[in-house]
């Protein structure tokens, strides 16, 4: 089975997010990157399954990091698709990803279920609709039994939706899929020298032009300073419940 | 609860600018490695410290080592951490890979050890024991030794443990009493009693490999007749798999004031008089190769000062900023805070520069063609090494301490971290040599060895350091302070060897700890110092980041509030004074 992992790569979450100029993206100077934690899922998932792997990662040549800690968790083959300082929306990702998949002829695309920057979670569904695969999101099961798949995921009130299908086939990863595993110092040392294939994002889209455009970025408001309701208890209750109505205005 | 901190910029600052690890790929030892692959492995030893050795700290001290029919336990959740991080090659980072190390620079474990150190002090010892015993085998053991337990010490499946200490011989090694007999197969039957085994016993792996120090019977008195011995808890048949148990016995499990997850063993040795060990190297040169490893622990305990001194300081900076005390304000924003904080960061960002410029010297050491610069690498890690070891423990200690006071009352409670941080790294100043030999091996063997050259080539590489930033305006003051330090080092220096050539024996030895403090807060001016000239060079490239200009506030900080007490030691030592000696008490 040929096997791809889409990998983003994100901002730590402790980053500190600055706004940049322009106010159209983020700051990107003194930012430390890691693998989107989802995508682990989805890495972990194809070591485990076996077969022929590569991990597809589209971002400037930075993502090259992320490219190794995969090849070095134990993903075989990669393919950098590289964005040469131009940004991509959702939809420019997909179409650029879907070309390499379907040209690689692969079976099955694992990813995480959203990149955990701009959560946008489109571009698995998306890549899969342009390459004319089956798809299933936020998956905390799978089982493969020749040519047929077996996912499942949680549903609101503790219930499971089960699917099967065929293949070729798009999974967005969960947690609770899986446990991934470290990049060993063995593995990062063997990864080092593995050959990364490059693509230009501009050829592979061929024109194709963007759907969404950023305009202006904002950080969220700083939180307001906390009020303390003094006196006995039902004093408070009531103080509380005049509050909740008349300035929170929830009740 | 996640409590390790550390500011992982300040790591990077000192591997890529500051001590410029790119050097090191142009050397062949090292030439199949490069920058990115560095970080990688920097990226990765953090994320395994954050999250299987930190989640582990608070609980593995509450649960302590205890003993159960004759076995130490460790505590839940360590067996398991040990087993993946063996299996992930962080045992040997540094090590030849002919048996499992990684061949790595130094300086890349200086670092991760900061991170793994800082998370879970205790839960590290076992893995820089097993390191060691491995280490020890490649220098200076046969080749059926190193087959037969290398591999296996790298990859978790059993440990080591280093076996100096009896009751009655702590600092001074050359009174122990477990001997060793030659046995007609090859192998010695060793017979005594250690104390305070680091990892003597546990249940974490399934053998433990100790060397012990021991003396061959008829061989002379004192160190120069001991031994270095390999005994396994359990004898290893020549096909690899484990036979009959060997006649060694953990008979105590300590319970101590800090790193209570790692067992601290009493153990006897042939109580049955059936237990056998083979010697490692020749006889007799026992002390020599123990002293390898030794060396390595020292600097070890070193990392533990900083690392522990680090996290404590990241707590109490997030803790001061979230604190409100007084007309809405947050703690740090008091005078007296800020000064403390800056105290902490200044110390912490000099004692790491100090410890990985010690582990790029090693690499140099190592790995430099030019024989010179080895040379002098290597004297240079010899004269740092008591350095590295004493005044990062007892600063360490220090800071973790005033980290605690920046808590007030909450600091002394066990709800927060840091009153753990202090108990933990307390016992970095008394292993390992407590830190009075340090200072006497500073004073007495390094500051003397080779006829001195040791001491002058710092003393050089430092005045040139000083004359290279004359035109430094902007740290103008600062560098002519570390003039005067300097030169106040040279004279304290001048009258100890004046003590040396007419026989004076007291005063060196009362002076020795004030010698090695005032050296360190020397060498860590320099270390600011040069660190300021990188951030200084960063921003007329243009930089417009806040650490760099951060990086000359703390060396102007250093330089105000720590460099005078080299004065102060100097004043000490010059003094004379030999009113505790004459003291009845």
């Amino acid at each position: 089975m040929k096997i791809a992992v889409l990998v983003k790569q994100v901002p730590d979450t402790e980053t500190k997010i600055v706004i940049n100029a322009n106010k159209n993206g983020i700051d990107e100077s003194n930012i430390k990157y890691i693998v989107s934690p989802y995508d682990e899922y989805a890495i972990e998932e194809a070591i485990k399954i076996g077969g022929e792997t590569t991990v597809i990662s589209m971002g400037p040549d930075r993502c090259i990091e992320s490219i190794r800690t995969a090849l070095a968790m134990g993903i075989q083959k990669a393919i950098h698709i590289d964005t040469q300082g131009k940004s991509y929306d959702s939809y420019q990702t997909a179409a650029a990803l879907a070309k390499v998949i379907k040209d690689g002829g692969f079976d099955l695309v694992l990813t995480g279920k959203q990149g955990i920057d701009y959560d946008n979670g489109q571009v698995t569904q998306m890549a899969a609709e342009l390459s004319g695969a089956s798809q299933v999101m936020v998956i905390d099961k799978l089982t493969i039994n020749g040519d047929k798949a077996k996912v499942e995921r949680r549903i609101a009130g503790g219930s499971k939706e089960v699917y099967e299908s065929g293949f070729p086939l798009f999974l967005g990863c969960e947690k609770g899929l899986n446990t991934p595993r470290y990049a060993s110092l063995p593995g990062i040392m063997k990864a080092k020298s593995k050959p990364i294939e490059k693509k230009s994002a501009d050829e592979l889209l061929g024109g194709a032009t963007a759907l969404v455009e950023f305009t202006n970025f904002e950080l969220p408001p700083e939180r307001a300073a906390g009020k303390r309701i003094e006196g006995e208890p039902p004093q408070q209750a009531a103080q509380l419940v005049k509050l909740l109505r008349e300035e929170a205005k929830v009740i | 609860m996640a409590t390790y901190k550390v500011d992982e910029r300040d790591v990077h600052f000192n591997i890529f600018e500051y001590l410029n690890i790119k050097e090191l790929t142009a050397y062949d030892k090292y030439k199949d490695q490069n920058e990115e692959l560095y970080k990688m492995i920097l990226n990765e030893g953090l994320k395994f410290a954050l999250s299987e050795f930190d989640p582990l700290y608070v609980a593995g001290d509450r649960e302590e080592c205890h003993m159960k029919d004759g076995v130490v336990i460790v505590p839940k959740g360590y067996k398991e951490a040990y087993a993946k991080f063996a299996e992930n090659g962080f045992v040997g980072i540094d090590t030849p890979p002919t048996y499992g190390g990684q061949g790595l620079p130094c300086m890349i474990n200086t670092a991760t050890m900061e991170f793994f150190t800082g998370s879970n002090v205790p839960l590290l010892l076992y893995a820089g024991l097993s390191r060691g015993v491995a280490n020890i085998l490649e220098a200076f053991g046969s080749p059926e030794l190193c087959q037969a337990f290398c591999a296996n010490l790298y990859n978790g499946k059993w440990s080591g443990t280093m076996c100096l200490t009896e009751p009655q011989a702590g600092s001074a090694v050359g009174d122990i009493r477990t001997s060793a007999k030659k046995n007609a197969d090859g192998t010695y039957t060793i017979t005594g009693n250690k104390l305070f085994i680091t990892g003597g016993d546990q249940n974490l792996t399934e053998n433990i490999i100790h060397t012990v120090l021991a003396r061959v019977e008829g061989d002379a008195p004192g160190t120069k007749g001991i031994s270095l011995f390999l005994v396994p808890k359990i004898w290893v048949k020549p096909d690899g798999t484990l036979g009959e148990r060997n006649d060694v016995n953990c008979v105590n499990v300590e319970h101590k004031m800090g790193i209570k997850a790692s067992a601290t063993c009493t153990l006897n040795f042939g109580e049955e008089g059936k237990c056998r060990g083979f010697l490692i190297g020749e006889q007799s040169r026992g002390m020599k190769m123990m002293f390898q490893m030794m060396n390595e622990a020292r600097l070890m305990c070193g990392v533990q000062g900083e690392a522990l001194a680090a996290t404590a300081y990241e707590n109490a900076l997030a803790y001061a900023k979230e604190r409100i005390q007084g007309a809405n304000t947050a703690i740090i924003n008091y005078p007296n805070v800020r000064r403390e904080l800056a105290l902490c960061k200044a110390w912490v960002e000099g004692m790491r520069g100090l410890l990985y410029l010690t582990g790029k010297s090693i690499d140099l050491a190592h790995g430099h063609p030019d024989d010179t610069i080895k040379e002098k690498a290597k004297n240079r890690v010899e004269l740092l090494t008591p350095i590295c070891k004493a005044y990062c423990s007892d600063v360490g200690f220090k800071i973790t301490e005033m980290a605690l006071q920046i808590y007030g009352g909450y600091g002394y409670v066990s709800e927060y971290p840091i009153e753990q941080y202090m108990r933990d790294v307390k016992i970095a100043s008394i292993y390992e040599g407590a830190n009075g030999i340090q200072a006497l091996d500073l004073m007495g063997r390094k500051l003397a060895s080779k006829a001195g050259q040791l001491f002058r080539e710092f003393y050089e590489d430092l005045t040139q350091f000083v004359a290279s930033q004359e035109g430094n305006t902007e740290l103008k003051n600062e560098i002519s302070a570390l003039k005067k330090a300097i030169d106040t080092v040279a004279q304290v220096a001048m009258k100890i060897a004046e003590w040396g050539m007419s026989g004076e024996k007291t005063k060196p030895m009362l002076s020795a700890n004030y010698f090695l403090e005032l050296t360190g807060h020397t060498t860590l001016a320099y270390i600011l110092l040069d660190q300021a000239r990188v951030a200084q060079a960063a921003i007329s490239n243009g930089s417009k980041d806040s650490f760099y200009r951060n990086k000359i506030r703390t060396a102007r900080f250093f330089v105000a509030h720590v460099l005078p007490m080299v004065q102060m030691r100097a004043k000490n030592i010059l003094s004379e004074d030999l009113s505790s000696i004459e003291m009845e008490f």
